[in-house]
């Protein structure tokens, strides 16, 4: 045990000294700090100058007087985040949008058909959804009315208001996608990031031949476990600091982000999905640091160390695009994700996506945790073995079927 | 303190590498450890030092199966290497806290050594930017600053420069007036020779020669004489064949029976003058190779 503390305590302070880590882990502390303070800043700016930037612009042309002004009062309500204003053609449409005066255009050419124009169309671009909403609204509205309907009573029927309350038995994903994204982007950068320190950290003992005292000084299991533990801990500090940062100043600019509802939905992931994305880093982390320990040490050069950890970085990134995957379509309770929660190479980020998005039996959870803690075990005393035996051998990296054999015989 | 392997065999897979090796080794004694590449130096080393198990055989500290928890082991081994990029001084605590000492007796001792080898003002930086003779001596402060009680030394003299290895040889003449059991494995001879009262030769994982150094030329002494004399033209004439002259000098006479060898230096005194008769005893260097040239 004195083994393991020495061992442990030693690989933590190199962590802390490390100059690299200590900058990372304050730059993005800066950085959490830059963006948390970026709508005050943006504020400031903006007060600070006299002329304001325009605000967006969409262009509007129909050949129609009437209906070019009904739609200019319809469209100025359907996009409140826009300026709508006439154009004088589609020339005139198309060299503004060009130059960036404007940001779109519509040539109206009857109610039920219209042209859009934009620059570069994004991914996001929903205007012309809106528009055709609008334009139905004012085809409505011209029957209604040809039909003898006065425009008020037109109008009465045509926005009959609804009334709508959402009661979510479950999980809002809208409330919660946000969070679960960042953690297990989080929790994938984390153990990738750590676990190849912990396998570059044994190569190096090995390669710089410091490896030839430890293991007359120390006993194997201790070693490891103490390496990757304390990798585990240091990741989860840097963790803390980098989202503890986040959460104190988005409680100092809380007013600045009320209206952004992706960041408050960030800041408000409940108290019991915080303790499952530790329970599930803890062991996700170990099963993987294990393995990256192990490989490391088979290796005798530092730059053979990529080589042999792919299939472990390659397991880890297809577990990683599962889970992305099923966050991305909303559908987190597919087979392959039920799957994937119980496989322990896996479940740290499926079962933690199932968790946070969906409703899981209590039984599902448990049997995944159960798992998963038998196999961080498993694989650490299997690792610990591999360990032994890998650090004595120098040369060529032995296949798996031979250092399986070569552990057997101790 | 008396430390006995005894009848160690290992093998990896199907390789047998040490077929029961047995030596011994007492307190302030050095022992030599002596063989080929490949010969079992190593294995037995790390048997010893309880990396992995042997086969079969046994490891006595005193009559009684090495207790590893009370029994500390010091090593300096031959392919040296530390960490290059952290203090040093700091690495040196962490390897005499792995070894069982408190932090802050470590760090005394980490101190004290520092400063009896003339590193003190290095402590604080980091390994690799020290020259290769300063960072041996450094490997040997993790060898001896947890104050073992059984210190082995695998070609410590390789590399070093004259100062340094004298270095050495005092800590090593020191260690053993402490009472240390020291097991020194090397290609070196002279320095076998300098330090060593026993030595062992493992060929092909077996001891094939093991005693005290002195009585091992002894015995192997007497199938020569070593002459220096003004007629050493004449003697070589007579003896046609069986005389020929030593890279020293010195005209060295083969026998035919070592028996005859007082016979034989009588009659060589009788008939010309003679500035030194001796038997001839061979070098540790002449004994290895004789030992060693067929490796099994």
């Amino acid at each position: 045990m004195k083994q393991f503390r020495t061992i442990f305590s030693f690989e933590l302070r190199n962590y802390f000294k490390n100059k690299f880590f200590v900058g990372t882990t304050v730059f993005l502390m800066i950085l959490i700090a830059v963006i948390m303070f970026f709508p005050k800043i943006s504020g400031l700016l903006k007060s600070g100058t006299s002329e304001q930037k325009d605000a967006q612009q969409i262009l509007l042309y129909a050949e129609d007087p009437e209906m070019e002004k009904t739609a200019e009062t319809a469209f100025a309500q359907a996009f409140p985040d826009y300026h709508v204003s006439l154009a004088e053609g589609e020339e005139e449409i198309i060299s503004r949008v060009k130059s960036g005066a404007a940001d779109c255009g519509f040539w109206i050419k009857s109610d039920s058909e219209y042209v859009y124009y934009v620059n570069n169309r994004t991914m996001y671009d929903y205007n012309t959804e809106i528009a055709d909403e609008v334009l139905r609204g004012i085809a409505q509205m011209r029957a209604l009315t040809g039909s003898g309907m006065s425009i008020e009573q037109a109008g009465s029927i045509l926005s009959v208001p609804v009334n709508h309350t959402v009661k979510t038995i479950g999980k809002d994903q809208s409330q919660n996608f946000f969070y679960t994204y960042i953690m297990i982007f989080a929790l994938y950068m984390v153990i990738l990031l750590y676990g190849q320190m912990v396998s570059t950290s044994v190569a190096t003992e090995k390669s710089s031949r410091a490896m030839e005292l430890l293991i007359t000084s120390a006993d194997p299991v201790s070693m490891m476990f103490g390496k990757v533990i304390a990798a585990c801990l240091a990741g989860l500090i840097q963790l803390l600091c980098i989202f503890g940062t986040a959460f104190l100043l988005f409680n100092i600019t809380r007013t600045d982000w009320q209206d952004n509802r992706i960041v408050t939905s960030i800041f408000d992931m409940p108290l019991h999905l915080l303790l499952f994305m530790l329970l599930f880093f803890a062991l996700g982390f170990f099963i993987y640091a294990f393995l990256y320990g192990a490989v490391g040490s088979t290796v005798s050069r530092l730059e053979d160390i990529n080589t042999a950890i792919m299939p472990i970085t390659f397991l880890f990134i297809i577990a990683f695009i599962v889970v992305m995957t099923a966050m991305g379509s909303g559908q987190v309770d597919t087979v392959p994700m039920l799957v994937c929660s119980f496989i322990p190479f896996t479940s740290p980020m499926a079962m933690f996506t199932r968790i946070a998005m969906s409703t899981v039996p209590a039984w599902q959870v448990a049997v995944s945790v159960g798992l998963l803690g038998i196999s961080v075990i498993g694989i650490g005393v299997l690792a610990a073995r591999i360990y032994r035996v890998g650090v004595l051998l120098y040369g060529t990296a032995p296949k798996p079927a031979e250092l399986l054999r070569m552990i057997r015989k101790g | 303190m008396k430390l006995e392997l005894r009848e160690l065999c290992k093998n990896f897979g199907t390789h047998q590498v040490l077929k029961g090796v047995s030596l011994k080794a007492e307190s302030g004694t050095a022992v030599g450890l002596l063989g080929r590449n490949g010969a079992g130096k190593t294995t037995t080393l790390r048997i010893l030092m309880n990396v992995f198990p042997a086969d079969s055989g046994e490891i006595l500290l005193d009559g009684k199966p090495i207790d590893y928890q009370k029994t500390g082991i010091g090593y300096l081994p031959e392919e040296r290497g530390l960490y290059p990029k952290k203090i040093i001084r700091d690495q040196l605590i962490y390897f005499a806290e792995l070894k069982g000492m408190s932090r802050s007796d470590a760090a005394a001792a980490v101190d004290r050594w520092l400063e009896r080898l003339d590193m003190k003002e290095y402590s604080g930086k980091k390994l690799d930017s020290l020259s290769k003779g300063n960072q041996q001596k450094i490997q040997l402060i993790t060898a001896v600053a947890h104050d073992p009680d059984i210190v082995i030394l695998d070609e410590p003299f390789s590399g070093l420069d004259p100062v340094s290895a004298e270095l050495l040889k005092e800590v090593v003449r020191e260690e053993m007036r402490l009472g240390k059991i020291i097991l020194f494995s090397s290609h070196q001879m002279n320095y076998i020779e300098e330090f060593c009262n026993e030595i062992a030769i493992l060929n092909g994982g077996n001891i094939v020669l093991e005693g005290n150094l002195r009585e091992i030329r002894h015995r192997h002494a007497g199938n020569a004489l070593v002459v220096r004399s003004p007629e050493q033209e004449e003697i070589c004439r007579y003896y046609n064949g069986r005389a020929s002259l030593a890279e020293d000098g010195s005209l060295r006479i083969t026998l035919a029976d070592p028996r005859d060898r007082y016979r034989e230096m009588r009659l060589v005194t009788e008939k010309w003058a003679v500035d030194e008769i001796r038997v001839f005893e061979p070098s540790l260097n002449d004994i290895f190779v004789q030992y060693t040239k067929n490796q099994i």
